[in-house]
């Protein structure tokens, strides 16, 4: 009895092995446990077994069953990840042409790069306490010179060709000092801050020199500041800004608004060129001490309060950083310069 | 301007330090050195050579084979073709590496297959002359081997090439004099006072007692501030001796005659400006300094003529004006090699009157550039006799008639300004502290005379550092930072309160669009120009010119004007890269300028968001980036296409370059603050450009100051499940899909918590069947199936109501 047992399920197993269909497998399977399956046609003879032979044949034949529902329900799931497989094989997709090789056309986006540093040294000051402010392009002679010591008989008004309407007293405005001064009337000593912005000049436009171009002024208003103050300042602006420590040289310049003036120059390298006796330097921020005559238009006392002030360039930064050849194209709206910025 | 190290010398004993220290040295305590160039510098290669022999060269009959001696251990030979070459001739031959003065440096190289190396050379190849073309000839005793620097007995000179710009404010460094003043307080070096008053004595020693021939007049309303003028008899006017000559190129100034020099040669050296006359030329010896009444022309001394208005100064003898005052000398009066009897003007002039006049003449002369500085009349009386000095050393014959003669402000009630400091003020606004005698050495370096009481000072300021320069203490401590050296000072963190900062809501604003713009919208950040053309603005057919914001110095007509709108500049930005690129998305956000009665102009900030695809229309996409665009920024808006009571400005509906059909209102805080719409066809068409481009301007200005809140609400996730509802209706074609959705928001029902679009499918008929997935959800409850039935029937219902009838 027991080797019939045995055999039945040495059968099974052969006949099960080749199969590839759920159907078969489970018309195998009745064939085999159903009803009328060969182990009930054996079991059927159990009734006129002794019951010690019963007590034997019970347990095998009842293993014999969970083995073979076992390695049906196994069968079974090998079909099913199989019938998958070759799906997912011949639904295969081609993941080679993602967006980034598509000719489809310009999908890049990003800011310009001014904007880009623009923001970063804006929050580099906020990071230092400064507020940021802005101001009107179109400005009156008294905001734009007067205000900060450009009289009208002032060679500097010469010095920065001024764009003028037709009524000669309005103007683009020639350098972000200008907000400068409106910030010191806004505020009470001591305050902090910079105000970023186009600025405007007459000039002929080539490759380093534009009509409208943007400049980062900055101040700073209090008790006893000192130019030791200021120099200290300028150094650690400068380390965020290039994030190194930069070597820097600070010689008289001569701004009518600040007193003593300073040219802040640093050590940089041409792109490219050896580095000539005089080009190792590269003028980047002219600051100074806010002249007395500044702070009293900007209604502050002089003899109580002084205060630095400086500027700097934004476009030399971004074509220092970028080593971008031409200023035009940063107005040029032309998107092959611009996607060279994208972020994304 | 450039500067005569040699010269400098004549008054400070320049420290023994190579060219490029000293050059850094101005730099770092006076004003930057743009260059610095060494005179004759190519002379100390180029040596006397003795010609030994020639031989014609095998493949040039004009070339021969020169072979010389110039000192060394063995001949050199070079292939030249002068004419004058023969043997036993001396010559200049310069090595090879040598530099020439026309900046070509020597290399060796073959002339017709023979190796020349070195050059013998001509006089205007030295650049000392202007010879003929054939070899510089030498005596016959020149030595052999000797550098021509040394056998010319030269010296070499630096010049040193300051920047104007950075003397702008300095009317004392326009002359050597006043450059070896800075030297001696940077090196702390003795000046040495050569015009003292023993030596004017010495030579007002030269006046007589007749009566001056010319007496000047000045006019109160004219730019006079002081007029000194000396009459000379028995000058000789010759060639300047070769001392005078070299400083005078050096300086970058052409030697015209011994006169003329020595004016030129005042001029650089104490920074003084002068006009020397030839007397005779001066009708009925009158010298009349006087403003023009009228206009009238006038030849100036590069014979062109220029028209002179109203109100500008100048010199004239009883019939007509000399000099146009300050700025350069009429073509007949000047000294010529015949003058022997000459009139020496030393006058100054008020700054502004120069440079008003130079300016409106472009005439900018060395002698405009330094009055227009506002130059001390105090320096004339100096001036002149420096000049008499000069005089009589190149003419020992030249008599003085009379004495000078002056008119002009009263130069004895001159009172000099007085500034008092103290070391405390000094070292706490430098942030650096200066020794007591530091300071008193500085003033004296600088020649501030002091009168110290402790650490406290009171300054009596010289006068030609008071024209303009020094007027508050704070020019005090410039002083002395500059000559103790900005770099020496210890950079020391200032003080500061604690202070909470950050961007302010506008800042944020445009900080938040530009974040969206990148990563949400995929778009390119531009910046065009805020000025702008008619031409473009006609291209474009904007309507208005802007004409009230128009320069009246604009560089070009391409930039004449404040843009009235960002789309101008948009369409053009288009046109440029739709050749490059079949689509692309880009924004700005700047500024449009407006005319306004009240304060001249308004600026807006405007953002504009383009989008251009060379296949298929953008509007929609310009629409949803609009859309999420605003609500990622917490800003509160609506679109409409229907106009309100106030026309939409930023784009009007009227301009040609409008869609008729693509053109949405969004409406934020209850005003039109923004349009989206697409370019008509016709505009792109101007531009050269097929394709469809849409586009948005959102005008911030009026609510970019608030701080937007965001109206985020949380409410917990309901527990019991919502039912959801889809019905496909019809709608008719030329009526918007979305006008289901607003059909059933007349449906007030509060379970009915979503109503949405699902599909839109358009009919070969131009009918749309819309499929409208409905929402309802209960959270305190699970909805009834009797309540659904009825909610689904109120949906269609209203929708059939509406006119969108179920789907057959």
């Amino acid at each position: 009895m027991i080797a019939k047992l045995e055999k039945i399920f040495a059968d099974f197993k052969s006949e099960l092995s080749p199969l590839t269909k759920q159907a078969d497998v489970l018309a195998l399977k009745s064939n085999v446990i159903g009803k009328k399956g060969a182990l009930a046609e054996i079991l059927k003879s159990l009734k006129d077994a002794t019951p010690e032979e019963r007590k034997e044949i019970g347990p095998v034949s009842n293993q014999i069953k969970k083995d073979i529902e076992m390695l049906v329900a196994e069968k079974l799931q090998d079909i099913e990840v199989h019938e998958i497989n070759e799906k997912l094989a011949k639904n295969k997709i081609d993941f080679s042409v993602t967006e980034s090789i598509m000719a489809n056309g310009l999908q890049a986006g990003g800011i310009h790069p001014v904007s880009k540093i623009q923001q970063d040294i804006e929050d580099i000051f906020i990071s230092m306490g400064f507020d940021v402010l802005d101001g009107p392009h179109i400005e009156d002679e008294f905001h734009n010179f007067e205000a900060l010591n450009i009289p009208e008989t002032h060679p500097a008004r010469d010095m920065q060709d001024t764009f003028w309407f037709k009524d000669l007293k309005h103007l683009l405005r020639t350098h972000t000092s200008t907000i400068q001064v409106r910030g010191m009337q806004s505020r009470k000593p001591p305050f902090k801050f910079v105000g970023p912005g186009k600025v405007f000049r007459c000039e002929r436009t080539d490759a380093t020199h534009e009509m409208c171009f943007h400049q980062l002024e900055g101040m700073m208003v209090g008790k006893d500041i000192t130019v030791g103050n200021l120099i200290y300042f300028m150094k650690t602006l400068l380390k965020e800004i290039f994030q190194k420590d930069m070597e820097v040289r600070l010689r008289p310049g001569y701004f009518p608004f600040v007193e003593p003036g300073f040219e802040l120059d640093i050590r940089w390298k041409k792109p490219g060129k050896g580095e000539s006796k005089h080009s190792g330097w590269l003028e980047l921020l002219p600051c100074g001490m806010v002249h007395p005559n500044v702070l009293k238009a900007g209604g502050i006392d002089p003899n109580e309060y002084n205060g630095f002030a400086f500027g700097l360039g934004l476009d030399r930064l971004v074509m220092v950083k970028y080593m971008i050849e031409d200023i035009r194209h940063l107005h040029s709206g032309d998107l092959r310069f611009n996607e060279q910025f994208k972020t994304f | 301007m450039l500067i005569s190290l040699n010269w400098v010398n004549d008054f400070v004993k320049l420290p023994q330090l190579d060219s490029d220290d000293l050059a850094n040295s101005f730099t770092m305590t006076t004003a930057e050195v743009e260059g610095v160039s060494t005179t004759f510098s190519h002379l100390k290669t180029i040596k006397v050579a003795e010609i030994t022999s020639i031989k014609k060269h095998p493949e040039a009959d004009k070339l021969n084979l020169v072979t010389f001696d110039f000192g060394g251990k063995e001949k050199k030979e070079v292939v030249c073709g002068a004419p004058n070459v023969r043997e036993g001739l001396k010559i200049p031959y310069a090595e090879l590496g040598t530099t020439l003065p026309n900046g070509m440096t020597l290399e060796p190289k073959k002339i017709r297959g023979i190796l020349s190396e070195g050059m013998l050379c001509s006089e205007t190849e030295l650049g000392i002359g202007e010879g003929t073309s054939g070899l510089m000839e030498l005596p016959s005793d020149a030595p052999v081997g000797k550098t021509m620097l040394e056998f010319l007995e030269l010296k070499a000179d630096t010049i040193l090439d300051v920047d104007n710009k950075s003397l702008t404010h300095r009317p004392d460094l326009w002359g050597h004099y006043g450059i070896a003043r800075e030297f001696s307080a940077a090196y702390d070096l003795d000046l040495a006072h050569p015009y003292d008053e023993k030596w004017e004595k010495s030579l007002e020693a030269h006046f007589t007692d007749v009566d001056s021939p010319i007496k000047p007049k000045v006019d109160k309303d004219s730019s006079c501030l002081g007029y000194f003028g000396l009459s000379l008899d028995g000058v000789e006017v010759d060639t300047a001796p070769a001392w005078m000559i070299s400083r005078l190129e050096a300086c970058g100034l052409r030697s015209i005659n011994s006169i003329v020099d020595i004016s030129n040669y005042v001029m650089l050296e104490l920074g003084q400006p002068l006009h020397i006359f030839d007397r005779e030329t001066i009708k009925d010896n009158q010298i009349n300094i006087h403003t023009v009444k009228e206009e009238t022309k006038f030849t100036t001394l590069d014979e062109m003529e220029r028209t002179l208005i109203a109100g500008d100064t100048v010199i004239s003898d009883s019939k007509e004006p000399l000099v146009l005052a300050g700025i350069m000398g009429g073509l007949n009066s000047g000294v010529t090699e015949k003058t022997t009897k000459i009139f020496i003007e030393v006058a100054n002039w008020r700054a502004d009157e120069v440079r008003k006049t130079s300016t409106r003449l472009g005439l900018r002369t060395d002698s405009s550039s330094r009055f227009e500085k506002s130059l001390d009349t105090r320096q004339c009386y100096t001036t002149l006799l420096r000049t008499l000095e000069l005089v009589r050393e190149l003419c020992p014959n030249a008599k003085v008639v009379g004495k000078p003669e002056y008119d002009g402000e009263d130069l004895s009630s001159y009172k000099p300004l007085v500034i008092s400091t103290s070391r405390k003020n000094i070292t706490t606004t430098l942030g650096h502290d200066v020794s007591h005698e530091k300071l008193l050495n500085i003033f004296k370096r600088l020649e501030f005379s002091v009168e110290a009481n402790g650490e406290d000072y009171k300054l009596t300021l010289p006068s030609f550092r008071t024209t303009k320069d020094i007027e508050y203490e704070a020019c005090i401590i410039e002083e002395v930072g500059r000559v103790i050296g900005y770099d020496n000072i210890t950079p020391v963190s200032p003080k500061s309160d604690i202070q909470a900062t950050r961007l302010d809501p506008a800042k944020r604003l445009a900080r938040g669009i530009k974040d969206y713009m990148v990563y949400g919208a995929r778009s390119l950040e531009v910046m065009t120009y805020p000025l702008i053309g008619k031409k473009l603005l006609e291209k474009a057919g904007w309507q208005d010119m802007n004409e009230e914001l128009v320069l009246v110095n604009a560089l070009s007509k391409d930039a004449d004007r404040m843009r009235p709108s960002l789309v101008p500049h948009a369409l053009n930005t288009v046109a440029v890269n739709a050749k490059q690129f079949d689509s692309f998305n880009f924004f700005e956000l700047g500024r449009s300028y407006l005319p306004d009665a009240k304060n001249f102009a308004v600026e807006r900030s405007q953002l504009l968001i383009g989008s251009f695809n060379k296949k298929t229309p953008t509007f929609l996409e310009v629409i949803n980036q609009v859309e999420k665009l605003l609500t990622s920024l917490n800003i509160p808006f609506d679109l409409t296409t229907e106009d309100g009571k106030f026309k939409n400005t930023l784009v009007s509906r009227d301009w040609v370059g409008a869609h008729p059909h693509e053109y949405i209102n969004v409406r934020i805080m209850g005003k039109f603050h923004g349009v989206i719409s697409s370019a008509h066809p016709m505009v792109l068409k101007n531009f050269k450009t097929k394709g469809f481009f849409s586009y948005a301007v959102i005008d911030l200005s009026d609510f970019q100051a608030r701080e937007m809140k965001g109206s985020t609400k949380y409410k917990p996730i309901s527990t019991f499940p919502g039912s959801r509802f889809d019905c496909t209706v019809m709608v008719e074609s030329g009526v918007a899909a979305a006008d289901t959705l607003k059909a059933l928001k007349k449906l007030k029902i509060k379970e009915m918590t979503e109503a949405k679009i699902a599909d839109v499918y358009v009919q070969d008929n131009g009918k749309k069947a819309v499929t409208v997935t409905v929402n309802f959800e209960d959270p305190t409850k699970t909805l009834d199936s009797d309540f659904i039935k009825a909610s689904e029937e109120a949906v269609v219902g209203t929708l059939d109501k509406s006119g969108f009838p179920l789907k057959q």
